[in-house]
């Protein structure tokens, strides 16, 4: 039995190199922690590396990210990248980090910051994706944006048709997934903007079930859509979509407000993918596993809100971000602060017991 | 010639086809009213109006109808209104109802 004497308790891993990692990490280590980051990626920045430009704002994806990351550079913590654990071992009071037969670091407290996975939207057979070609994800499109992939349409096409399918993989227990992924809303109307601003002829349908623009701003934003961009909201979800006429899809829809079938033409279809779990955690009484997770999994659990960061029945083991559910940037920096002050407490909570 | 009963009917297609652009009179109103867009079928026009209480007259139902291109049933139902004005009191989203009235009740044809 290895004495627990060789993990320092004050140095706190966070496993997850995304916004959340670092905004935790940046906040401990201000806090005069030392942090490290693991991050199974060759680099920092998570899903945010594959964005565009954010909502509300417009503001350009890279430049928070390079903030970020400067901000992380400049604090000088030691960043693992590259570098997947898929497994905790409990000593004493802290925590070993294992990958397969091979300990990767100790630490006191490890947070988790592993973020979500985007819904595989190819179980969403009767969309086609992966299928018919014009069919892309809300991250393929945003792909596009950043040039990174062609347009499904050619450059003939100045006047497309283009169709948004809101919750793919979000409240449909059909796909295990009964949960609001909550930020697609928005951005699909910031993405149906942004391609009324490349193709000012375009024609932008937006299929919902209903809009949930809880953010400040959001509201305002999808008004904007309707009115100065003249996107067309339509509520009823997509049945299918089918090969249509030349190289565009057949789709159809109900509008329910009116009661009556809807068929449409479509030069691409855009399908709102929704946040799934990452991982599961198996606990074990001094062991936690990254599994892989399976149809229904939820994501990580924690004590009381959802707003706490201590995950059940683990001491010294804590969750920040869109890991323990659907979070928008703004939820998940202000989240990643809240948990650094709890890993602060606890530590704080562990050195009153040590000179009592 | 009476028509032969062959003891059924065909109905017409219900279905909505958005592929096919705009009626050219829509868009004008649409134009004229731009306003018009930034409704979400929330009801609140139809609660309140007292002319619906006896008439087949919803506004959120008619900017529906507007988008279908069905400019003869608009026209013809845009005649309840009494221009009283409470749906544009009460309209969330600051829908310009009464201009909007006023252009959708004339698709139809002046009288003779």
């Amino acid at each position: 039995m290895r004495s627990s004497e060789y993990i320092n308790k004050d140095e706190v891993a966070i496993i997850g190199g995304g916004p959340a990692g670092m905004q935790t990490a940046l906040v401990l280590s201000a806090r005069g922690f030392s942090v490290r980051i693991y991050e199974q990626k060759e680099q920092l920045g998570g899903h945010l590396k594959g964005w565009h430009h954010l909502f509300p704002h417009g503001v350009a994806a890279s430049d928070l990210l390079g903030a970020l990351k400067e901000q992380v550079l400049a604090r000088a913590i030691p960043l693992h990248l590259g570098q997947t654990v898929d497994h905790l071992q409990k000593v004493g009071e802290g925590w070993e980090l294992w990958q397969g037969e091979t300990v990767v670091g100790r630490a006191g407290v490890v947070v988790l910051a592993n973020g979500f996975a985007l819904f595989d939207a190819r179980r969403k057979e009767e969309y086609g994706y992966g299928l018919y070609p014009s069919v892309l994800t809300s991250a393929d499109l945003e792909a596009v944006f950043r040039k990174e992939r062609p347009w499904p349409f050619g450059p003939d096409c100045a006047a497309p048709q283009i169709g948004f399918v809101h919750c793919v993989g979000s409240r449909d227990l059909k796909c295990g997934s009964p949960h609001c992924s909550k930020l697609c809303c928005v951005t699909a109307v910031k993405q149906a903007m942004a391609v009324k601003a490349f193709f000012p002829e375009a024609q932008v349908y937006c299929f919902y079930m209903d809009l949930r623009m809880h953010g400040l701003e959001y509201e305002e934003l999808y008004r904007k859509a309707q009115v100065d961009y003249g996107v067309r909201f339509i509520r009823g979800r997509l049945s299918e979509a089918a090969p249509g006429q030349g190289k565009r899809l057949h789709v159809k829809a109900e509008d329910t407000l009116q009661g009556r079938p809807l068929h449409l033409q479509l030069d691409m279809l855009v399908l709102m993918s929704g946040m799934v779990p990452t991982f599961v955690l198996e606990q074990q009484e001094r062991a936690v596993f990254f599994k892989e997770p399976v149809f229904g999994s939820g994501f990580v659990p924690v004590q009381g809100f959802l707003a706490a960061g201590s995950v059940v029945q683990q001491k010294g083991l804590f969750a920040s971000g869109a890991c323990k559910g659907p979070a928008t940037l703004p939820e998940v920096f202000a989240d990643a602060a809240a948990v650094a002050c709890e890993v602060e407490q606890y530590l704080k909570s562990l050195k009153a017991v040590a000179h009592a | 010639m009476p028509k032969p009963d062959f003891g059924f009917s065909f109905a017409p297609n219900r279905a909505l086809e958005l592929s096919v652009p705009l009626l050219p009179e829509v868009q004008a109103v649409l134009e004229a009213e731009p306003s018009i867009r930034a409704c979400m079928a929330c009801g609140q026009c139809a609660a309140v109006c007292t002319a619906g209480v006896f008439t087949p007259l919803a506004f959120y139902r008619l900017v529906l109808q507007l988008w279908a291109g069905e400019v003869e049933v608009v026209g013809q139902r845009a005649q309840h209104c009494m221009l009283c004005g409470k749906c544009q009191m009460t309209c969330p989203r600051g829908v310009n109802i009464r201009n909007a009235l006023l252009l959708m009740a004339a698709l139809l044809p002046p009288k003779p």
